[in-house]
């Protein structure tokens, strides 16, 4: 009977080994902070909105290089170029050059006379024809204009101006063949270049980062006052891997290592060593299987989660080998057997604990949940299947583990005197002040892990080049094409006296590129008329008979656009169609100041179509949501953990369950006492808390009086300590105030629960 | 426009390569802190048979900046200084840039004033210099652009001059082409208070 599960169990250890050998093959690890971040259910096109904008800069790197003048600007633009230039097979320079420029101009050109600017349509409908005349015969005679046209396709000189106004997006200027700014003392050189490695298979030696931090040194070693300014999502990623690789060996490593030891320590053998170590590596490789089964791509900060799994996984082989210490090899399956029932529902209450953080619908939050879950049990059925077959030999009690076994009758009980009343309301009173002065926090910033060098280089960037916010957006939609730009139009309306009242600096939009079709014929019947006149005037100036060019009779159309080269600065935020709707996005400039979203907001009402997309207070308002649901949850689950163990214990049941409550109890009033906020994150801790918590009070329960259930609770209280604990040392705020939550809570529930075990009287069964 | 600036800033200084050419036209080259004259202009432009002529006279301060004046066929001025760029057609103006607005003014400006000052450098990195000294006082200089965006307005720029600049030639990339000639040109008188006015916008 037992074998034929140890066999079974073989076979599925297999597959899980084959897989995991094709999955490390192809590793697709995802270090994106908003695969973490939950899906919107009811706005999907805000998702494939943030997607799409975060997409479009998954592999840009943008620099500025900077010094006091614009010839050591150029310099140092010039070594710094060279050092990223150094690998090819890393870093490529995007394409900013007059090559694309030029296919854009050519693009439009046969409809230049439906493009004009705010301005132009508004001088063009009161010119006069004395007026109109006038100007083209002052630019004719200039000596030489920067024209894009001949004289006939355009002869008041109107485009150069609708260039001009696009130009006016971005803050960088051409200028001897490089693109300038000026800003903050300094003359910058912008550089955009191109990851050539895919933001998942970057890795931990962070190359690209390298190659930066290279050019930076060039740049201070050829202009001392120099500066190189770097951001894009590539660095961001490397960064993530190298932090993650790093923190899964601290807590990984560190946790196996102190299970491990404490196995020496108790059982003195090479055994459970081997079999414990064997459990966790099926238990991680289970995990990771499973989850790369239902996900499609791994995120690291379920890894760095999923390492504190190994000091959890451990217990079930703890329990195993302190109950089968000191007896005979042949009593094994016995053992097993009367271990069985515990083990069952601690894993039960575990697994639920663990599934139940998955109630919340953040995508990274379900793999680390299923990760935890599936790796328990990977562990668990492990420690059934397969010790009673692997562990044939006796196994001695240690002097340790019987001198620490001894400890447990001398652990004080709480009982109904005047002495404990008082500690009581004294822990009482301690509880109710922390408490009292409990705080939340939910920010965004707790799931972003991202060293504070790498933050401020991208403000700076930002501030410089006044580049659009990512996550705050207007989200146009609308039946068709023509009725996005349109609703876009009215949009621009409100937000041009924003601008004007220098809220923002500026906005970018799909309609200013590609204007709706009713605007492009009306601007071509307005060009056409003040043209027709400017013609004549220099005509009958000049006594020559100069011809306005003929344009394209047909407009310009979305589909051709779109795929044109002329979209490449602005196709981003063209969604098309989702669904049965089409939407773009308009982006904002010079979004530096948080106090000015509630105006932005109050542009977006009453238009149709129109929706104030603010990513940013969106998931602050989902954290606490889900935070307010979770602490709901717990509360639930409380009561769904005490019929559980009532329905095993009967009246006895409260022993488990008081000291998780007290535990939880006591986590919040240290937050309380100590300023931590609680956030989703340490909501999601106690709850994890609530299944895990209970374990020690159903063994304490389950074999009253035995020093090896004991042992083995110790044991598993101290390694699931290190390990959360050690889960507490991560860089990602979300991580390290879940394993802060677990530590404190743990420490509590392990030294809370032995006081409540079973009376002396009810210690002999 | 903004190519505008470069010319009037070529007829000013002229001067500027690190070779014996460059250094002897310097040399021939007055360094005038101010120069006024006429100009007489042949643009020759695609739509139309016969060149287009315009005549006027021209201001340029070293310091203050380029009042350039046409009289004929029709009266317009042009005003440019360190900041600003500004073109008026009777009381009406038709245009106004400035630095503020428009960044990319500054980097022609002080491409100007790189050329007033004889910077060499600056020069020598946007334009291939050639050309010869004529005689004992004249010289010939052919500038092409070795700036992408130069090169995308101007296929060649010529100038002959002596003392001061009095020929120009532009050829446009797309084909036309400007000659402007200079006459009387002079140093003095100053710059009268109504010019300085108009500079000082």
């Amino acid at each position: 009977m037992r074998n034929r599960w140890a066999i079974l169990w073989t076979l599925v250890v297999l597959a899980v080994g084959i897989h995991q050998v094709l999955f490390w093959r192809s590793a697709r690890l995802d270090t994106d902070v908003l695969a973490l971040l939950p899906e919107d259910e009811q706005a999907p096109e805000v998702d494939a909105a943030t997607r799409r904008l975060a997409d479009g800069a998954g592999r840009e790197l943008v620099m500025l290089v900077g010094a006091p003048d614009w010839a050591s600007a150029q310099r140092a633009a010039d070594v710094a170029t060279r050092e990223l230039a150094a690998d090819s097979s890393l870093l490529a320079p995007t394409a900013t050059d007059a090559s694309a420029l030029e296919a854009a101009v050519e693009f439009y050109r046969p409809y230049r006379d439906r493009l004009l600017t705010p301005a132009q349509r508004e001088w063009l409908s009161r010119a006069t024809p004395d007026e109109l005349g006038g100007t083209a015969l002052m630019k004719l005679y200039q000596p030489a204009g920067p024209r894009l046209t001949a004289w006939g396709e355009d002869p008041l000189g109107l485009w150069p101006d609708w260039w001009a106004a696009r130009a006016a997006e971005s803050a960088a200027r051409p200028r001897d063949g490089r693109l300038w700014l000026s800003g903050e003392g300094r003359e910058w050189v912008l550089l955009t270049w191109r990851s050539q490695v895919s933001a998942f298979a970057l890795g931990a030696d962070a190359r690209i980062t390298a190659r930066v931090e290279r050019a930076r040194a060039a740049v201070t070693a050829e202009v001392p006052e120099g500066r190189l300014v770097a951001a894009g999502v590539p660095l961001y990623a490397e960064a993530a891997a190298a932090q993650a690789s790093e923190e899964m060996s601290t807590i990984g490593l560190g946790s196996l290592v102190a299970v491990l030891v404490l196995v020496w320590l108790t059982f003195r053998s090479l055994r459970p060593i081997l079999l414990v170590g064997v459990s966790l590596a099926i238990g991680c490789a289970v995990a990771l299987s499973v989850t790369a089964l239902f996900f499609e791509r791994v995120h690291l900060l379920t890894l760095v989660f999923g390492s504190s799994l190994v000091g959890v996984a451990e217990d079930y082989g703890f329990h195993y080998f302190a109950a089968r210490q000191g007896r005979s090899p042949d009593e094994r399956g016995a053992v097993m057997r009367s271990l069985l029932p515990g083990m069952a529902l601690a894993l039960l209450t575990s697994v639920v604990a663990y599934l139940a953080l998955g109630v919340a619908p953040f995508p990274g939050l379900r793999q680390m949940a299923l990760f935890s879950a599936a790796g328990l049990l990977g562990a668990f059925l492990t420690v059934v299947c397969w010790f009673p077959s692997l562990d044939t030999s006796a196994l001695p009690v240690t002097s340790f583990a019987a001198r620490f076994a001894r400890t447990l009758p001398r652990w004080p009980r709480a009982a109904p005197t005047w002495r404990w009343g008082l500690a009581g309301a004294a822990f009482a009173v301690a509880l109710g002040g922390g408490l009292w002065r409990l705080e939340t926090r939910d920010d965004l910033r707790q799931l972003q892990g991202a060293p504070a060098n790498l933050i401020a280089d991208q403000r700076e960037l930002g501030r410089l080049l006044g580049l659009p916010s990512p996550a705050q957006f207007f989200l146009v939609g609308g039946a068709d094409a023509e009725e996005v730009l349109s609703r876009e139009v009215s949009l621009k309306q409100r937000l041009d006296a924003l601008v004007q009242a220098r809220v923002i600096a500026g906005y970018r939009a799909v309609s200013d590129w590609l204007p709706t079709t009713a605007q492009q014929r009306e601007d071509a019947v307005l060009s056409a008329r003040a043209e027709e006149q400017a013609v004549a005037a220099v005509a009958a100036a000049t006594g020559e008979a100069p011809e306005r060019a003929r344009f394209s009779r047909d407009d310009l159309r979305p589909g051709p656009f779109f795929d044109g080269p002329a979209a490449l600065a602005i196709r981003q935020q063209w969604l098309g169609l989702l669904g049965a709707r089409s939407y773009s996005v308009v982006m904002l400039r010079g979004l530096n100041d948080p106090s000015v979203l509630p105006r932005l907001a109050e542009v977006g009402q009453g238009l149709e179509g129109v929706r104030w997309v603010d990513k940013t207070a969106e998931i602050s308002r989902l954290l606490e949501r889900y935070r307010r649901i979770m602490g709901g949850l717990i509360a639930v689950g409380y009561v769904a953990v005490l019929v559980t163990l009532v329905i095993r214990f009967r009246r006895e049941a409260w022993r488990a369950w008081i000291p998780s409550v007290l535990g939880t109890l006591v986590t919040l009033a240290f937050f309380g006492w100590t300023g931590e906020p609680l956030q989703l994150f340490s909501v999601l801790g106690l709850v994890l808390l609530l299944g895990m918590g209970v374990d020690y009070g159903i063994f304490l329960l389950e074999h009253p009086g035995d020093g090896s259930a004991w042992l083995a609770v110790a044991l598993a209280g101290v390694s699931t300590l290190l390990s959360f604990g050690l889960l507490g040392l991560s860089a990602t705020p979300a991580l390290r105030s879940f394993g802060l939550t677990m530590l404190l809570g743990e420490v509590s529930i392990w030294f809370i629960t032995p006081f409540f075990r079973l009376p002396p009287g009810k210690d002999a069964s | 426009m903004k190519r505008w600036l470069l010319l009037v800033g070529m007829l000013a200084g002229l001067s500027a390569q690190a070779s014996e050419l460059v250094t002897g036209v310097r040399a021939r080259l007055e360094n005038a802190a101010l120069l006024r004259g006429e100009f007489e202009q042949r643009k020759t432009v695609a739509g139309f048979k016969k060149p287009l002529v315009s005549r006027g006279d021209f201001v340029l301060s070293r310091d203050k900046g380029v009042l350039w004046d046409t009289r004929a066929p029709f009266a317009s001025t042009l005003t440019l200084t360190r900041t600003s760029l500004s073109a008026a057609q009777g009381t009406s103006a038709a245009y106004h840039l400035d630095t503020v607005k428009e960044p990319a003014l500054a980097a022609v400006n002080e491409l100007l004033f790189a050329l007033l000052a004889g910077d060499v450098a600056t020069l020598s990195s946007r334009f291939e210099v050639q050309g010869e000294l004529v005689g004992t006082a004249g010289w010939k200089l052919t500038l092409t652009p070795t700036d992408a965006g130069l090169a995308r307005v101007f296929r060649s720029i010529r100038l002959e001059g002596d003392r001061y600049v009095r020929r120009v030639h532009l050829e446009e990339t797309r084909g036309d082409s400007s000659l402007i000639q200079f006459d009387h040109l002079r140093q003095a008188p100053p710059l009268s208070d109504a010019e300085a006015r108009r500079l000082a916008k």
